[in-house]
């Protein structure tokens, strides 16, 4: 599914894969947080090969919050499933409700939330892991366009105080753009790393910027590979079926 | 809006009272009418008078009743809740032993009853062990589909926070089963009142299935519309208390289901 895809993420920065549907982005980075085992490569995580499960954060389109816990027992499920007492780990996840926008419905249970609060609750829970790499697989995916809009300039502002690595996967042009560092594009069938792009945009950056002209230019040099791409999909999907 | 789900809600309320209680009308008349001796079907008002005259005798064979029936449903759930993990959590008791219980369920329990009395003796023994084994199977087998429902995403999502094979049957599996393993439960409980019933047909001196099977040859009716009503009785509260139970358990899961129907209005 994927074949000679190379990634290099330093620490503290933001990269972006995108690419079109049925490339393998899911894959990829089921295989850095060590769900699915490569059939060949290896992933490095600070100099140490092998993946290991639990080394990453992981955040996948879905909340994944249980119906049964209240939003902040779901925050503190990893600190919970590490043995930190439940008290403690209540605490923890306290002082970073307000930062999440979660602050008044800590006791509530996820039905009761929106997507975009669902979506903040799942993150926190995630970084309360406290890993320093953190994978992102089309967390704003399922949101409306303007609660994605402000997912996005919310987790623009909380990366520049965390000081994580972040790799996010989408299929949003403007969203790679606005919040990477450098974005990977990634080509169908076999997925294979076509164009790498760094993303010179002054930073902090918020949302205006997608209509400024060297913002344009950059969605120019992706759009144009993407575009080609999804042409040959179409042309190759017909007989084939496709699945992301 | 407000005043009209109120009256739709005490509609669903009165509908079903109002169709009993016209039957109940309609027996009585018929049987006044068209004068049906007592002895082949008594009217409803009889009864209630019997019902109130042998209220003692009744309320002696009801708890023995009930005894079989508390304990012998409390026995099949711990058996079927243990044997439900064990074969959802271990690939080997799946394949051995889950085909031996969906294979057990084939057995007619009514014919190895008259053995039972044989096996270990006449005394409260074989109505439990009857009670037991047919309350067992809807239990066991409900626990184990819900035990196996999870979304493997959140399974992924577990896996990814580090969590064990074991954290993820107790922090998944097992609140995911919980809807499933209360549908088994109310099952189980709506049976256990015939079980314990076809356990004192076969031989006993006590309890209401005694009490009916002693009362028809002496042509006794009433009576056995008696023990009929409060072998109703006591199912319809041993239901509701399944029913409270789950509520308890899983507030949750009423609280979504209502938040969801509210949304789709």
């Amino acid at each position: 599914m994927l074949s000679g895809v190379d990634l290099t993420v330093k620490e503290g920065e933001f990269v972006s894969i995108i690419g079109p549907s049925g490339c393998g982005k899911s894959t990829l980075l089921n295989i850095i947080a060590g769900l699915d085992q490569p059939d060949s490569g290896l992933v490095e995580l600070s100099g140490n090969a092998g993946a290991k499960l639990g080394q990453t954060g992981y955040m996948q389109q879905k909340d994944l919050l249980l119906p049964w816990r209240s939003v902040l027992d779901n925050t503190i499920l990893g600190l919970e499933l590490r043995g930190v007492p439940r008290k403690q780990a209540r605490e923890q996840a306290m002082e970073f409700t307000e930062a999440f926008g979660l602050k008044g419905f800590e006791h509530q249970y996820p039905y009761a939330l929106s997507g975009g609060m669902r979506q903040r609750a799942s993150f926190l829970r995630t970084m309360l892991m406290g890993q320093d790499v953190v994978l992102l697989d089309e967390p704003f995916g399922a949101l409306d366009a303007l609660t994605r809009v402000q997912m996005q300039e919310w987790l623009l502002q909380l990366w520049e105080s965390l000081n994580k690595t972040i790799v996010l996967i989408t299929h949003d042009v403007d969203e790679a753009l606005l919040l990477s560092d450098r974005v990977y594009l990634l080509s169908a069938r076999p997925g294979r790393a076509t164009l790498v792009l760094d993303v010179e945009l002054p930073r902090p950056r918020n949302y205006y910027m997608v209509t400024s002209p060297e913002f344009s230019a950059l969605k120019a040099r992706l759009m144009e590979p993407l575009r080609s791409q999804i042409q040959s999909i179409k042309s190759a999907g017909q007989s084939a079926g496709q699945t992301d | 809006m407000i005043f009209l789900k109120k009256a739709a809600g005490l509609l669903t309320w009165l509908l079903p009272v109002a169709i009993l209680v016209g039957l109940v009308a309609a027996w009585e008349l018929w049987v006044q009418l068209a004068d049906v001796p007592k002895w082949q079907l008594p009217a409803p008002s009889a009864v209630a008078k019997e019902l109130g005259s042998s209220s003692s005798l009744l309320w002696d064979h009801a708890l023995v009743t009930l005894q079989e029936i508390v304990v012998g449903f409390l026995a099949a759930l711990i058996a079927g809740l243990v044997l439900a993990g064990g074969i959802a959590y271990s690939r080997v008791l799946e394949r051995s032993v889950y085909p031996i219980v969906i294979a057990s369920q084939t057995v007619p329990i009514i014919a190895i009853a008259p053995l039972l009395l044989i096996w270990v003796g006449y005394g409260l023994t074989p109505k439990i062990i009857i009670v037991a084994l047919i309350c067992f199977y809807p239990i066991a087998v409900n626990t184990v589909d819900g035990l196996k429902a999870t979304d493997p995403d959140m399974v992924n999502m577990l896996r990814t926070l580090g969590a064990s094979r074991w954290q993820v049957f107790t922090k998944l599996q097992i609140p995911t089963a919980l809807p499933f393993m209360f549908s088994g439960i109310k099952i189980g409980v709506s049976v256990s009142v015939i079980a314990a019933v076809i356990g004192e047909w076969v031989g006993a001196s006590e309890g209401l299935g005694y009490l009916i099977t002693y009362s028809q040859p002496l042509f006794l009716t009433a009576r056995v519309f008696a023990a009929i009503f409060v072998l109703s009785v006591m199912g319809i509260g041993l239901f509701v208390l399944a029913v409270i139970a789950e509520r308890m358990m899983m507030p949750w899961h009423f609280n979504e289901k209502r938040a969801n129907s509210m949304r789709q209005f």
